[in-house]
């Protein structure tokens, strides 16, 4: 998929994606063929349920660009509520990066279930656009410097 | 004797009322509750050694005949009555015990119930109107430099129409405006100056002075639960307080005071905010990384807050966030406890006073919390029933697709005056 351009920015995002339904969108829209920018790496989880405020400020805080959670449709977790609860951990999450000063439109999330690639492809491309429009991460410099790493 | 009933209380015993602040109702009703074995222990404040009101201390009173000892108030304190209960009285899940408590108090002693850390059941929380609390090194050096007093001559503070008051033993009044006194550094301590929750109606009963004629020895008293109306019924029965109804006159003097204490409140919040807000995302950020980073990791906020709840704590380098033996310690450190607290705070600056680097970290606490509360419907501290907002998804949600039906109520709300 799409070459590095020399010169231009290219985020690093990462999408903490549910097994069940985002993380087979992800699937299908590769064996699709369909195109998304190759900036999101994916890291699977079982409900987007599992993913824990404090992943989301480990990864801002160790260089990346952007953070996108998808999870089940509402009514369609496989947990009944993880679901729920993922959405309302969000938009917690969402007014602490804007009080500590982190550009809440960094984090992202969206419901894509296992049948809607296209949805997938086109919210990375949507995203990766926004994220390159907003610029480097605050902490990207620390991944490049090699400091902080664990 | 019902929920939302009022009086004017007044302790039958004369040497309680002479002690006691108001009408030394307090005082009488924690005696009796340990007389009448309604609760084994009775968690009070009072000097340390009697005659130091700069040195507040707990005290677990068992003999009915100390809880005199408590008697008066003290605003030169930030004691921290509801970690306490939890730390040091196992939750208070082994015996049933009185605690007198400011809003603040009552409070995170709720919000820690909620996660079982407390029995709330097992507590009768007597509450006290509070519109403040001072620093006590802090306010002995404001005594000497600003009111030209000797602190040990004060016998009495006191926060009333925006002036703070200290009465001397030979009867002297000395006032001065609270917020010309803080714009020098004194008063309040600063989480106080925001706090706009004045009438603790979350506690079993609210007791203040409000609605007090000046010169009378009385405490105003509301019964704010079940568990309250029945106590108080047994108390008057007993005839160790008479009560009478307080007039309409006196209800609304009441609420008028409460509603001048909120107007300052949020005319301080307004101040201490403004510039925190008014940073755009690069210098907001800027300035906590500065403020971070003066953090010696003495784990003094953690330990301080009375609502911070995980029984393996997240800050220990085994839990993979936070290195151990960095100084200053990795941001994780700071944002890991703003993620769990940050919805739950009940804004009683025990986090602060504690920071020996002097990070505002009330502030904020605050400017998360502010934006949560209306998200969620959800003001910390009120209701022992109503589970935190991270862990109340309701069943009538699954069937709502928008992923920002939460952010969209908030902003709803953010219309509201914002300098
Ligand atoms: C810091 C503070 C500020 C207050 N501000 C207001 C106000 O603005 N408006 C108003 O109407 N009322 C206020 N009050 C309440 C008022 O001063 C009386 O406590 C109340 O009217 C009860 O009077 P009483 O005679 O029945 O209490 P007492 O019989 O004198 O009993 C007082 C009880 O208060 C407890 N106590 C004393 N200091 C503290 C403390 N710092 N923290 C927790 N518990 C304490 C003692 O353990 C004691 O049991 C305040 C009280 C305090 C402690
Ligand atoms: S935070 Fe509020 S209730 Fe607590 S001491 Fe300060 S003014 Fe009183
Ligand atoms: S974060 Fe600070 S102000 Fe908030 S509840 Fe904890 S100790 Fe109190
Ligand atoms: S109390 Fe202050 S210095 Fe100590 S760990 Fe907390 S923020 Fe750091
Ligand atoms: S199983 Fe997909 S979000 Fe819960």
């Amino acid at each position: 998929m799409g070459e590095e351009v020399k010169g231009e920015f290219e985020p690093r995002i990462i999408g903490f994606t549910c097994n069940w339904c985002t993380y087979a969108a992800a699937d299908l829209a590769g064996t699709a063929r369909m195109k998304y920018p190759p900036n999101i790496r994916l890291i699977r989880q079982m409900c987007s349920g599992r993913v824990d405020p404090l992943f989301v400020l480990k990864v801002f805080l160790r260089g990346a660009d952007g953070v996108f959670i998808g999870g089940c449709h509402p009514g369609e977790c496989h947990y009944m509520t993880g679901n729920l609860s993922a959405r309302r951990r969000y938009s917690m999450m969402k007014k602490l990066l804007e009080s500590v000063g982190i550009d809440p439109k960094r984090l992202r999330m969206e419901w894509i279930s296992a049948s809607e690639g296209i949805k997938f492809s086109d919210t990375v491309k949507e995203f990766t656009t926004q994220i390159k429009g907003l610029g480097p991460g605050p902490f990207r410099h620390i991944e490049t410097e090699g400091k902080e790493q664990k | 004797m019902a929920k939302g009933d009022m009086y004017l209380a007044q302790a039958s015993d004369k040497e309680i009322l002479k002690q006691g602040e108001s009408g030394g109702a307090v005082t009488a009703l924690l005696k009796f509750a340990l007389d009448s074995g309604v609760v084994d222990a009775v968690l009070g404040v009072k000097k340390r050694d009697g005659n130091n009101r700069y040195d507040a201390v707990l005290d677990l009173i068992t003999d009915p005949e100390k809880v005199i000892d408590c008697a008066g108030s003290l605003h030169c304190v930030s004691l921290n009555i509801a970690r306490n209960v939890k730390e040091y009285l196992d939750g208070a899940k082994q015996m049933k015990i009185a605690v007198p408590c400011k809003p603040c108090d009552a409070r995170a002693i709720i919000e820690i119930a909620k996660r079982k850390q407390i029995n709330r059941d097992n507590l009768l929380l007597i509450g006290l109107n509070c519109t403040g609390t001072l620093p006590p090194v802090v306010a002995k050096e404001m005594l000497i430099g600003e009111y030209d007093v000797n602190p040990n001559e004060v016998v009495m503070e006191d926060i009333e129409g925006g002036e703070l008051i200290i009465s001397l033993a030979d009867g002297t009044k000395i006032a001065k405006v609270l917020l010309e006194l803080e714009k020098k550094g004194y008063g309040r301590r600063d989480n106080c100056r925001r706090c706009n929750v004045n009438i603790p109606t979350m506690a079993d009963i609210a007791c203040g002075k409000w609605g007090v004629k000046e010169g009378e020895k009385k405490t105003f008293t509301e019964v704010c639960s079940d568990k309250g109306a029945e106590f108080i019924d047994n108390a008057i029965k007993t005839g160790v307080i008479k009560v009478e109804p307080p007039g309409e006159d006196a209800i609304t003097e009441r609420k008028r005071k409460d509603r001048e204490a909120i107007e300052l409140s949020n005319k301080c919040e307004a101040e201490d905010l403004k510039e925190l807000r008014g940073f755009n995302l690069d210098d907001r950020l800027a300035y906590w990384l500065h403020m971070f980073d003066r953090c010696i990791k003495c784990f003094s906020c953690r330990d301080a807050c009375p609502i911070c709840y995980c029984k393996k704590c997240f800050l220990e380098p085994d839990r993979g966030y936070v290195k151990g033996g960095e100084v200053p310690p990795d941001r994780m450190f700071h944002l890991t406890r703003l993620a769990h607290d940050g919805d739950s705070c009940v804004n009683c600056g025990q986090c602060q006073d504690a920071c020996p680097a002097e990070i505002p970290l009330t502030r904020l606490y605050l400017m998360l919390n502010i934006k949560l509360s209306p998200m969620f419907d959800y003001v910390s501290g009120m209701d022992v029933e109503q589970k935190p907002p991270l862990i109340a998804a309701k069943d009538e949600e699954a069937s709502i697709d928008d992923i920002d039906i939460f952010l969209v109520k908030g902003e709803a709300s953010e219309v509201v005056p914002q300098q």
